[in-house]
């Protein structure tokens, strides 16, 4: 019995002192560790998942929680020190149209996601100039008959103020031109989802969407400038609604952060992870 | 003489050990009702403080509003443009109000129809099937009222009013119609079920027919029931958000008409708040806002109160 106990006592000393070791020699390889809380943009939200997803795995000991709200809540989140990361489709370091700089806050470019205007299924129009669809956006166009389409009312969809892709569609797609306010045909949607569903199911109606989410038969992309909507023309130069995706951070990231911001950055996750998602890799910009 | 004394006096200690005992069960008692009324006087305190803190805290936010913007124009002017520095709220007040009128209008009747129907008229087997139909309904999320609204109801609006939207107050008044049905309905069910049966009786008695027994005695009789049916019903619509905000349009603009895309307080408040920066006076304007909705919801449920009492006494 006592020899018994005593090999019981060696063998489970001999396992722990292993295990302590490997152990060891796993926190040496990895002592990094910490908590990162990312915020904002709804489009970066399934790359910062995705990113996080493999991140941890590569370093168990980092936690990392990431949520999506809205464009300007990154930068905001950061600035309370709710974030460490804010998640943002414009460089919120500088002014933009609506929103002022966040001072102190650095931008570090994470991905090119680019835009598409969309029109439902019955709308014949296959595509739209700048200057056709700042008339239509402003409510100066109100008839599909104006841009080469039937004689329709053309009902406007778009996002409320504050979206990151409202910002950028304005921006890039309408030369800065105005979106109407109030207006018999025009309706606000709060999210992505909500946009898609609503140009689909309204007939005679035109919006805009991330790429990524232009799927199924109800919606189709309409060319811009005579220009498909597809990442190879994005790449090419040729179509130019789209944008970057930052990750915000308060001064320079350290620390975890870093960590996390280069390996999304990396051409490991740009070219392999990122791509998949639909984004385009910011080395693919020559801009 | 002796032997009873005797057995009086053996008696009375044995009284004393039993009434002990029941004094000590008496003491117990006594004891949990203390303990319960202290517990629940302090679940009402804890109630009111938490409710008093979220009043303070919105009302406080709120104010900070007229730091920068004057009251007048704040509820006067109907012009919403927060991006240009013009916070009129006077839209969505309107707006608010007779989204709410509306669907009232088209629930009231409906639902207590179908609570007299379930209480006085149909027969067993229907109302055992309406009953769990109508708390089923209770229980569907409010998003899922708005996106059935968003892809089935306004495609429906469209076809028949030849609108190129469909968006706006009649839409927002008929899911909102169906989400309140259940909760009028079920409640002003009980309070007809609770009239004592001895009053049909007696009007029956009195020669009465079944439809004047029902509206010159039943409802009258559960009146208060149906009112506060109808209270609980209109808080739910004055206050529900998100199947609103899939179907009103969110444009900040006076409702013309039944189909004008339009905007209410919660939906304006739930479009924006999350794009809007902490310290700036927009943020304050959707607390006044939010403030406003409460304050609204207290007048309500205020003046229908009073009006119930004064007819309930008469």
């Amino acid at each position: 019995m006592k020899v018994f106990k005593k090999l019981t006592v060696t063998a489970l000393t001999a396992v722990i002192a292993v295990t302590a070791s490997f152990a060891g020699i796993a926190a040496a390889a990895d002592s990094l560790k910490g908590k990162i809380t990312v915020n904002g943009s709804t489009a970066l939200l399934p790359l910062t998942l995705q990113a996080a997803k493999e991140f941890q795995k590569l370093h168990p000991k980092v936690k990392i929680a990431a949520s999506g709200k809205g464009s300007v809540t990154g930068p905001q989140a950061v600035k309370k020190g709710i974030a460490d990361i804010g998640a943002c489709d414009w460089d919120a370091s500088i002014d933009v149209p609506g929103f002022k700089a966040f001072d102190g806050q650095v931008a570090n470019k994470v991905a090119v996601i680019p835009f598409a205007t969309i029109v439902n299924k019955n709308v014949g129009v296959d595509n739209l100039t700048t200057e056709q669809l700042a008339g239509i956006f402003s409510g100066k166009i109100t008839n599909w008959k104006d841009v080469g389409g039937s004689d329709a009312n053309i009902v406007v969809i778009t996002r409320s103020f504050g979206s990151g892709t409202r910002v950028n569609y304005q921006a890039k797609a309408l030369g800065g031109g105005d979106i109407v306010k109030k207006e018999k045909n025009y309706k606000e949607t709060g999210s992505s989802g909500d946009m898609k569903t609503a140009v689909a199911t309204t007939p005679n109606s035109i919006g805009y969407i991330d790429l990524v989410y232009v799927t199924g038969s109800d919606i189709k992309a309409v060319k811009f400038n005579g220009v498909a909507a597809t990442t190879d023309n994005v790449i090419n130069g040729s179509y130019k609604i789209w944008a970057y995706g930052y990750y915000m951070t308060k001064g320079q990231p350290t620390g975890a952060t870093k960590e996390f911001i280069d390996y999304v950055q990396s051409k490991k996750f740009q070219n392999g992870s990122l791509k998949k998602l639909k984004f385009i890799p910011i080395a693919a910009m020559k801009g | 003489m002796g032997a009873p004394v005797q057995s009086l006096a053996s008696k009375a200690p044995k009284k004393v050990t039993q009434s002990t005992a029941n004094d000590k069960r008496h003491r117990k008692h006594l004891l949990g009702n203390k303990l319960s009324r202290y517990y629940f006087l302090f679940s009402i305190l804890a109630l009111c403080f938490v409710l008093g803190l979220v009043i303070v805290f919105i009302g406080k936010t709120a104010l900070l509003l007229f730091a920068h913007v004057s009251p007048a124009e704040f509820f006067l002017s109907f012009n919403w443009t927060p991006e240009e520095d013009a916070f009129g709220a006077a839209a969505f007040i309107v707006n608010t109000l007779s989204l709410t009128a509306l669907t009232l209008l088209i629930a009231v009747p409906v639902s207590v129809g179908m609570a007299v129907l379930c209480a006085e008229i149909a027969p067993k087997w229907l109302k055992s099937f309406i009953r769990p139909v109508l708390d089923l309904l209770v229980g569907i999320p409010s998003i899922v009222y708005g996106y059935l609204g968003l892809t089935v109801l306004l495609p429906f609006l469209r076809r028949v009013s030849g609108e190129g939207l469909g968006d706006g107050l009649l839409a927002a008044a008929l899911v909102l119609a169906l989400m309140v049905l259940p909760t009028i309905c079920r409640i002003s069910d009980d309070a007809i079920i609770a009239v004592p049966r001895k009053y049909r009786d007696a009007a029956y008695a009195l020669g009465s027919t079944r439809l004047q027994v029902i509206m010159r005695v039943v409802l009258p009789a559960a009146k208060r029931g149906i009112i506060s049916a109808i209270i609980l019903g209109m808080t739910r619509a004055v206050g529900e958000t998100m199947a609103v905000v899939m179907v009103i349009g969110n444009t900040p603009q006076l409702a013309k008409s039944l189909f004008t895309p339009s905007s209410v307080l919660t939906s304006n408040i739930v479009m924006q708040i999350s794009n809007v920066e902490f310290d700036s006076s927009w943020n304050y304007a959707l607390h006044m806002m939010a403030f406003l909705l409460l304050l609204i919801s207290f007048a309500l449920i205020f003046v229908i109160r009073v009006l119930g009492r004064k007819r309930g006494d008469a």
